[in-house]
């Protein structure tokens, strides 16, 4: 076979593979939805919340259960993500990784700030308020904090082809906030505070891209991501539920009963799914570039709604499905674009 | 101080003068006593990683045809960018 064909070849391999890491990651973030919502209404989550909301309030109560929630789905996404680079043989690397604070560790524990009680706390705020399908869709959003994050500061280019995108993202993100803003505003009972977890969910996951980045262009992304997981796990379990336990929310009380084995499959059925989606979305940007590897992606705001239909057969407002149809628009406009990434890996 | 530091911080620091991808491969797998036919492919994928994120440079190609890789496919040989120095230098890596 002559050069040419062979690299022909290599090409398409790996453009390929990408793809399928890039599906999977979908798929996976898709079903992470599940059971995000699931465990709102599983003990001792329902417990929990029954006790705070007598004596604090309902928005407080979902706050505080949703940070112990999420402090979980931490906890079993290190735990799946322990096990992956057990397999891998990366321990070494992640000892030689974690010494270097200041190129790599640094902004992990950045990105974790922002991923874990912005983002995820954000999107199980949403989920409890809301709905899956709104938290879902609501975070469809990230890709245009960010961009334009990106741009402010490292000073990246937004092409006019990328602000169409921009625009259509927008107009999606008030056509999901906005339609079931009004459906509530009209019975006159609106959950604020879930709408505000949509946006930390988008603002969130976009600030933890563009800082996640830097730490982990020169670092190996199974153990980077492993690393922002255990930042999150720090922020979570030494820092902010010692401190609510302290203010006097029983956390710890309810975090001991949460080994139950319902709760526990459906806490495991979380970390799997959402630690593999992060390790499937890195794998991909290698090989079709991060604008096409975050494109499809995106396809998991699709998927998660399929699946919230399928496993809970709740039909979304049509708002929420036009809103997504517009964001994943938008997304495609964006990153179909050809980037440099592309031609060195083409190697022409 | 081979062996110590994270494996993409070697890579950047081998790449300086270009290097084929094998011979990155085997220094590595070496240096840091990594046996095996998968921790050679997932070396050669952080290559792949640093090039896809335009710090390494795709330089010339060729067929391996002894087999020093892999009997029939592509070798690769990569340089640092400009972009690759800074990174590095972030890194402390202090002869780039």
């Amino acid at each position: 076979m002559d050069l040419k064909a062979l690299k022909k070849q290599e090409h398409q391999k790996r453009v390929k593979y990408g793809y399928m890491w890039a599906f999977f990651c979908a798929v996976l973030w898709g079903m992470w939805y599940i059971p995000g919502t699931t465990v709102w209404v599983l003990n001792p989550f329902d417990e929990m919340y029954g006790e705070i909301a007598a004596g604090s309030g309902d928005g407080m109560a979902l706050v505080i259960v949703a940070v112990l929630i999420t402090a979980f789905n931490a906890l079993t996404v290190i735990l799946a993500l322990t096990v992956w680079n057990g397999v891998l043989g990366k321990f070494g690397e992640m000892k030689r990784t974690v010494k270097e604070f200041h190129p790599c560790s640094k902004w992990f524990f950045l990105a974790s700030i922002f991923g874990g009680p912005m983002a995820i706390l954000g999107s199980f705020i949403a989920m409890g308020f809301v709905g899956g399908a709104f938290a879902a869709v609501a975070a469809l959003m990230y890709p245009v904090i960010g961009s334009i994050l990106a741009q402010k500061w490292y000073g990246e280019k937004i092409s006019k082809r990328a602000y169409l995108g921009i625009a259509f993202i927008i107009a999606g993100g008030i056509t999901i906030f906005g339609g079931g803003l009004l459906t509530e505003l009209g019975s006159g009972n609106v959950a604020w505070i879930g709408y505000l977890g949509g946006l930390m969910a988008a603002a969130g996951w976009g600030i933890e891209g563009a800082i996640a980045g830097k730490g982990l262009d020169i670092a190996e992304p199974d153990v980077g991501l492993t690393l922002r997981f255990l930042g999150e796990n720090i922020i979570w379990w030494i820092i902010i539920v010692p401190i609510l336990a302290i203010i006097g929310f029983p956390m710890f009380k309810y975090a001991f009963m949460a080994f139950e084995p319902l709760t526990l499959l459906v806490l495991v059925f979380a970390g799997i799914t959402f630690g593999f989606c992060y390790v499937t979305w890195y794998k991909s940007f290698p090989l079709i570039g991060v604008g096409r590897g975050q494109g499809i992606g995106n396809l998991y705001g699709l998927f998660a709604v399929i699946f919230i239909f399928l496993f809970f057969g709740d039909v979304p407002s049509w708002t929420i499905l036009l809103g997504g149809a517009l964001c994943l628009g938008g997304s495609s406009i964006m990153f179909s674009e050809d980037t440099g990434e592309m031609e060195s890996l083409r190697g022409d | 101080m081979a062996g110590n530091r994270p494996i993409k911080f070697r890579i950047l620091e081998l790449c300086n003068g270009g290097k084929w991808n094998y011979e990155i491969v085997s220094q590595i797998q070496k240096e840091y006593g990594l046996k095996g036919g998968f921790h050679r492919d997932s070396i050669n994928f952080d290559i792949i990683e640093l090039a896809s994120g335009g710090m390494l440079k795709d330089v010339e190609v060729k067929v391996d045809e002894e087999g020093v890789y892999k009997k029939g496919f592509l070798l690769h040989k990569y340089e640092l960018t400009d972009f690759g120095k800074v990174r590095a230098a972030d890194a402390c890596l202090m002869y780039v």
